[in-house]
């Protein structure tokens, strides 16, 4: 017999499906601040924060979103060398595939998108950007300076590359978006409206907002952090409803259950 | 989920760690105010010698207190039974009695105040009047050794001082008077002299002043001196016990 909580469990398996993408306060802030962004005649976006605050699904979702409006394209994984983001780049612009055994001559290249000036408006959402070195963002940027080619670059900010991206990025006049971890309520819409969305209803109540006070605590808003320790929970809940039923309760996720997910996940320690 | 059961002893372990700062912060509460409790009464807790003796003290007080209030229970049963036995006996004995009782009644304010020297005498009048009238004894013997102890216990010559001091300051011919007969009784005539002679510069009527005044002086061997002060004190007044002490004096001559 199938327990209620595997349901629960495999809402919060953390992915970037944009059927999955809920709308919060913030992100749908951070959205219409990105879409109005696009329209200026900027050349290049920056998008930072903490690892699971949402950058993906937000570039994600804009790129469904307007993908019928403009000539958007989203780069999820990041090229590991020049060659290969060139060969990427040449498929967008050309929309032809690089013959076989050539490579792209750079500064060809950024000819050709001065010559698509007036012609054609390409938006490059550029996901984990950290990972392209300095030398590739150089010639990003000089693809940019074409005005044909917009770039849309998402960033990961922690403690030592915020810095990095900072002094890289404030050279430039780029508008910069930053998001940030969400607010207890935030989180909380966030888990509920994830739970509504599959129909479980009854476990969605049984998230109390003490509860969400105390996940909220130990993931500190993040989303990524929460889908795991709510995962879990539903994870602990599911083996307790089907081995051990007394020691779960329905109406309510005991305390107990939270601590022991947050155990397991490493927020807390003995 | 395999690892529930190792989990579940960790979650056990947490919380038993998480509860031993609020277990900590309690025991240092209760340390703490245990430590100040004790600070604040270190007198009662390591010196309670001091606070015996204190209580000793207000004991001593209290039996001093009760044995005013004894000394009426005693003398109104005394009073109840010499009545009794007094209507047996001579009618002179009778009076005596009941006037030496009276006149012992009015003075227990007074032996609040400086218990030893005003309860002693007291006492002697009261154990004549007992002799004398054959009052059964072992019914007021336990009372009375509470008495003897007050007596003992008691620093008379601070009391005395007291009592001068306030003389000083008040000039109540109560104070002064007190004094003169106290220590007439003591046998101290020179200061029964001094006291009597304070008392009678403040008022020159007190009969009994003039009479305790010629009294220390015959004591002292001035017995004519005390003659001339009685039959001068005659002069202004016609005090019945002032010529009965003139009528004696001379009559011993």
């Amino acid at each position: 017999m199938k327990s209620r909580y595997e349901a629960a469990k495999n809402v919060f398996v953390d992915s970037i499906d944009i059927d999955d993408y809920i709308e919060l306060s913030s992100s749908v802030s951070a959205y219409k601040q990105l879409e109005h962004s696009m329209d200026k005649p900027l050349k290049m976006i920056l998008l930072f924060g903490r690892p699971g605050t949402g950058k993906s699904i937000l570039l994600n979702r804009l790129a469904e979103k307007l993908k019928h409006q403009k000539e958007i394209h989203y780069f999820d994984t990041p090229a590991t060398n020049d060659k290969e983001f060139f060969h990427k780049l040449f498929k967008v612009l050309t929309k032809q595939d690089l013959p076989h055994n050539t490579e792209v001559n750079f500064s060809a290249l950024v000819n050709f998108c001065k010559n698509l000036r007036g012609k054609r408006e390409i938006l490059i959402l550029l996901d984990e950007a950290q990972m392209y070195n300095t030398g590739m963002m150089e010639k990003i940027r000089l693809i940019s300076d074409s005005r044909a080619v917009k770039f849309v670059v998402s960033l990961h900010k922690t403690d030592d590359e915020d810095l990095i991206a900072k002094e890289h990025f404030q050279s430039r006049i780029w508008e910069v978006i930053e998001l940030k971890n969400a607010t207890q309520s935030d989180q909380t819409a966030y888990v509920h409206k994830k739970l509504l969305k599959k129909n479980l209803f009854e476990i969605a109540n049984s998230i109390k907002e003490k509860d969400m006070k105390l996940i909220h605590a130990y993931t500190k808003g993040n989303f990524r952090e929460c889908n795991k320790i709510m995962f879990t929970i539903f994870e602990i809940c599911e083996y307790y409803d089907q081995n051990e039923p007394s020691k779960v309760n329905y109406e309510h996720i005991p305390q107990r259950i939270i601590e022991m997910a947050a155990l397991k996940l490493g927020y807390i320690h003995v | 989920m395999y690892d529930i059961k190792p989990l579940e002893e960790e979650w056990k372990q947490y919380k038993k760690n998480k509860k031993k700062p609020y277990l900590i912060s309690f025991i240092v509460f209760i340390l703490s105010f245990v430590s100040i409790y004790s600070f604040l009464n270190y007198k009662t807790i390591f010196f309670p010698k001091i606070s015996n003796l204190n209580s000793s003290e207000n004991t001593k007080l209290k039996i001093k207190k009760n044995s005013s209030i004894l000394l009426d229970n005693e003398l109104s049963v005394i009073q109840v039974k010499t009545q009794e036995m007094i209507e047996n006996i001579k009618p002179i004995v009778k009076l005596k009695v009941e006037k030496r009782i009276e006149n012992s009644v009015p003075t227990l304010p007074v032996v609040d105040d400086i218990p030893v020297l005003e309860d002693k005498p007291k006492r002697k009048v009261v154990r004549k009047k007992l002799n004398n009238i054959k009052v059964t004894r072992k019914k007021i013997e336990k009372p009375r050794k509470k008495m003897h102890l007050n007596i003992i216990e008691s620093s008379s010559v601070g009391a005395y001082k007291d009592v001068e001091k306030r003389f000083y300051q008040s000039h109540d011919t109560d104070d002064s008077l007190f004094l003169a007969k106290s220590y007439y009784r003591k046998g101290n005539y020179k200061k029964s002299e001094y006291w009597s002679l304070q008392t009678n510069k403040v008022n020159t009527n007190i009969e009994e002043s003039w009479i305790i005044f010629a009294k220390s002086k015959v004591k002292l061997g001035r017995k004519n001196e005390a003659m001339r002060i009685l039959t001068n004190y005659l002069k202004h007044s016609n005090s019945r016990a002032v010529k009965n002490l003139l009528y004696q004096l001379k009559k011993n001559k």
